[in-house]
């Protein structure tokens, strides 16, 4: 499915990658946005965590003067005279006159990273509101949005996700450059698919789809581990017939108190040994008296 | 600095990556000897070093660097180091006097809540201010940014967040826009956990950093315990790796810290065990 998804979200789609401090989302972004651009769609990047130059790292190519990086790194609170963007200024007018900047034909790809930089400063009711009014409004086609899960709560991750139409949760692999993508996607109809894909991702910026990770936690069995037979290859014959299978079945084992045994021991049959006893003054030890034996 | 340390991270004194965020962790245990590492390592390429000194004296910092083949006080004096000794500037504003020195990067220290703008300020001024017009001023080479330690500004009522934007500024200017180096070190107490947020925001802080930065060291003790002869093992992590598309890179080393300087040895191979 992730292939599917890199050829292109629909209209009013919003993807959210995303990450953990394990695993840098940053570079599925970036196949995404390479994805787009091979597609000739203007790209308009909110970056917040990190610079043009690192952004612009890898995306080479002609169709590169598509991408719109809007700065936001260098200064997002304020803090000096001139802030080129600051993350107030994250609000449905502010982006929309932002996009409209760049005069294109048809609406634009807007990409945030990241998401969770916003999060940390703006409430997230009010980045969900804007974030849905962005979907709903015409300025821009799709969003793709980078979320660091494990720097917020899992409600307001919740409720980010909840918005989205795809939300694809990228973890490390078992080798060192692979990743797991756990990809959710809502399409309008309102059916849910969900996917488990071991990716990789080239130096062009591609992705390539691997294989279905297994089971949680097994590796892949391998094609020589089946199960094999202890008795061949012996010098002695240690396998059984069908009627040895059959004789073996039915022996009493010795020790085994079966229901033959034990009627035999409760009705003792005729001419079996009786015991019989005549209590003898020898017998009539006391223990606690040693002279009780003395006839006096 | 450590040889084996500086083998390990490939780099040299005269040959290192410009514009890395290098983070030092740790967790129930100590790495500040991997701060005495990183500042006699910028120190000797020739650097321009700022050092925010939060928890020591500057005199300790200076006593370890001496073993280790640096003076501090004449980096100092040559305009190489510039060192805010948070422990004395602290009592500056808490105690304010007639002779206090005017400068406001502890200023947080009076209301937490404002953030670190005012530090940032400090960084930014020392980190950009040219020798030139002076006779006799040498060139030094790209800044380099040191915290020791970013978890001590938690204990003091700053916010993870507002840490974490300091961080994201002094990243910007001194790695993206200077072309410098930065180190930090944070520090966690307990066990990792999940959804904890009441620690005071320690898990998050480091979290986020590692987000940030494009190397982590994490020191931690040994899992089956004290050891006379290891003292614990470092988990070298390479984050961002521009243009070869490889994504993280881990490597897990023990150390022993000796009066001269600490060595770094795979898994199993410590000299007292072969």
């Amino acid at each position: 499915m992730l292939p599917e998804l890199l050829q292109g979200t629909d209209a009013g789609g919003f993807l959210i990658i995303q990450d953990s401090a394990g695993y840098c989302g940053r570079h599925v972004l970036k196949s995404f946005i390479h994805a787009a651009l091979n597609r000739e769609e203007a790209v308009h990047v909110l970056g917040f965590e990190v610079s043009e130059e690192e952004l612009r790292d890898g995306l080479k190519g002609s169709h590169t003067q598509r991408l719109h990086f809007h700065n936001a790194f260098t200064d997002p609170l304020g803090w000096s005279d001139h802030p080129a963007f600051t993350v107030h200024r994250f609000t449905l007018e502010e982006l929309t006159h932002l996009v409209k900047q760049t005069s294109q034909p048809k609406p634009a790809i807007l990409v945030i990273d990241s998401l969770s930089w916003i999060l940390r400063h703006v409430s997230p009711s009010a980045v969900c509101q804007t974030l849905q009014q962005l979907k709903k409004g015409g300025a821009v086609r799709a969003i793709i949005g980078l979320l660091h899960a494990d720097m917020h709560q899992r409600g307001t991750v919740g409720s980010v996700c909840h918005l989205a139409t795809s939300v694809i949760t990228v973890a490390p692999g078992i080798k060192g450059d692979e990743g797991v993508a756990k990809i959710t996607k809502r399409s309008k109809s309102g059916k849910v698919m969900q996917d488990e894909e071991i990716f990789n991702i080239k130096e062009d910026l591609t992705v390539v789809v691997q294989s279905k990770p297994s089971h949680i936690g097994s590796k892949q069995p391998d094609t020589d581990e089946q199960e094999t037979d202890p008795t061949a290859n012996l010098t002695f014959n240690l396998r059984l017939s069908d009627t040895e299978r059959e004789a073996k079945g039915k022996l009493a084992l010795p020790f085994v108190f079966s229901k033959e045994k034990k009627t035999a021991l409760l009705h003792s049959g005729p001419g079996s040994g009786r015991i019989l006893y005549e209590p003898d003054a020898n017998d009539d030890y006391d223990q606690e008296d040693p002279d009780d034996d003395l006839d006096v | 600095m450590y040889t084996e340390l500086n083998s390990i991270l490939s780099t040299t004194p005269d040959s290192f990556t410009q514009g890395e965020f290098i983070l030092l962790s740790d967790r129930k245990s100590d790495a500040s000897f991997l701060i005495h590492h990183f500042l006699s390592f910028y120190l000797r390429a020739r650097c321009k070093v700022c050092f925010l000194g939060l928890v020591q004296s500057f005199s300790h910092y200076n006593a370890v660097s001496q073993r280790l083949g640096i003076s501090l006080i004449q980096a100092k004096e040559k305009g190489q180091l510039i060192f805010l000794e948070g422990l004395t500037e602290s009592l500056s504003v808490l105690i304010p006097q007639v002779t206090s020195t005017g400068n406001e990067a502890m200023d947080f220290l009076r209301d937490p809540s404002v953030g670190l703008r005012s530090l940032y300020d400090f960084v930014r001024s020392s980190v950009t201010s040219s020798g030139g017009g002076e006779e006799g001023a040498e060139e030094w080479g790209p800044p380099v940014l040191l915290v020791d330690d970013l978890s001590a500004l938690l204990s003091l009522g700053v916010s993870a967040g507002a840490v974490l934007d300091f961080s994201h500024y002094c990243q910007a200017t001194v790695c993206s826009q200077l072309q410098g180096n930065m180190v930090m070190l944070v520090r966690c107490d307990g066990e990792e956990e999940e959804d904890d947020w009441d620690d005071g925001g320690s898990e998050l802080l480091l979290k986020g950093l590692t987000h940030q930065c494009s190397l982590t060291l994490h020191v931690q003790g040994l899992p089956t315990g004290y050891c006379r002869d290891i003292h614990g093992q470092v988990e070298v992590c390479w984050r961002r790796r521009q243009g070869d598309g490889q994504n993280t890179q881990k490597k897990l080393f023990q150390y022993k810290v000796h009066d001269k300087g600490a060595s770094f040895f795979a898994r199993g191979t410590s000299s007292a065990v072969l």
